[in-house]
């Protein structure tokens, strides 16, 4: 298990690396609407997109709509590559075949 | 880090073992792909029931149509009109529900195919009422506008396959497009009934295979 990425190691990051990593290459999603789609609390939201900023795994872009300021998430090329090296040293930890 | 301060802590950063890992992360990317696919099954649901009840209403509006009652065409008209409304209404705002929250280079893609949509429509429209104006008889503009109507919606959904590979979108397409064409071979008013029975029900059986397909993967 020494393998496997500590930071992606973790159900609720796992969770949110793999939403993002479900968006297509070049989009980016809406705070609302992750912690909608992972049901987790702001605050426990918040506290795992920093590991996964600090990182580098995920790109926050602050704008505003208006006066509404809104954050976008999304996976960075080095997050997206975890992402995917993760998942595949699992499928080799439970000997699947690719 | 909080997982380290806090090892016992019982939330979900705790790690599961491998097996529970990889099918947390493919339960939630299906859990993404869902969302999508979700509204797509009401629109077909929505149409599907638009479209056969709407063409069996101007198919009971002739006299040489429906066997068993016949309505006032205008009658006919105005509820097959409204109909196709409700559904156009229903369809922009679930369409445009399902991308909330995400932004980026897909947005061009779906603008440019909702925006298909309005642009075909209003052009098989401004064909029909060209031909109408150079003579085209109202009995055969009963066979144009369904038929334009089919193909332009087939032509969309394939095009919506070919955007988001999505199988069920290429067999309705196809299908469509080959109601849209035989239909005008049985000549006016039973062309409606092959759009009502065709094109309703290709609808149909999509929404219920599309909600059978979800069903699985939801119990996965």
């Amino acid at each position: 298990m020494s393998d496997l990425d500590p930071v992606i190691h973790a159900a609720a990051r796992l969770r949110i690396t793999a939403t993002l990593g479900a968006l297509p290459v070049g989009d980016r999603m809406t705070f609302p609407r992750l912690q909608e789609l992972l049901d987790m609390t702001a605050g426990n939201l918040s506290t795992h997109l920093r590991k996964l900023e600090d990182a580098h795994y995920v790109e926050v872009t602050k704008t505003h709509q208006g006066r509404t300021p809104i954050t976008y998430l999304a996976l960075t090329k080095t997050g997206r590559r975890a992402f995917e090296d993760y998942t595949e040293t699992l499928r080799n930890l439970l000997g699947e075949q690719k | 880090m909080r997982d380290h301060e806090n090892p016992d802590a019982p939330d979900d950063d705790a790690p599961l073992d491998p097996a529970e890992m990889l099918a947390l992360a493919e339960r939630q990317q299906r859990a993404v792909g869902l969302s999508y696919a979700k509204p797509v099954a009401w629109m077909f649901l929505v149409w599907g029931v638009a479209w056969m009840a709407g063409f069996l209403l101007l198919w009971s509006g002739y006299a040489e149509g429906n066997p068993w009652f016949t309505i006032p065409i205008a009658v006919a008209g105005v509820a097959f009109g409204a109909l196709i409304v409700v559904s156009i209404v229903f369809s922009a705002i679930v369409g445009a529900r399902i991308g909330r929250g995400v932004r980026g280079a897909s947005d061009f893609s779906g603008a440019v195919y909702g925006i298909s949509w309005s642009l075909s429509g209003a052009a098989f429209a401004a064909l029909g009422i060209g031909l109408i104006q150079n003579g085209l008889s109202t009995e055969l503009a009963s066979l144009y506008f369904p038929s334009a109507y089919a193909l332009m919606a087939g032509i969309m959904y394939l095009a919506g396959a070919a955007l988001w590979q999505v199988r069920s979108q290429l067999v309705l397409g196809i299908l469509l497009l080959l109601i849209a064409s035989v239909a005008p071979f049985f000549g006016a008013p039973t062309n409606n009934l092959v759009m009502a029975v065709g094109g309703g029900g290709g609808f149909l059986i999509a929404a219920a295979w599309f909600w059978w397909q979800l069903r699985r993967q939801e119990n996965r």
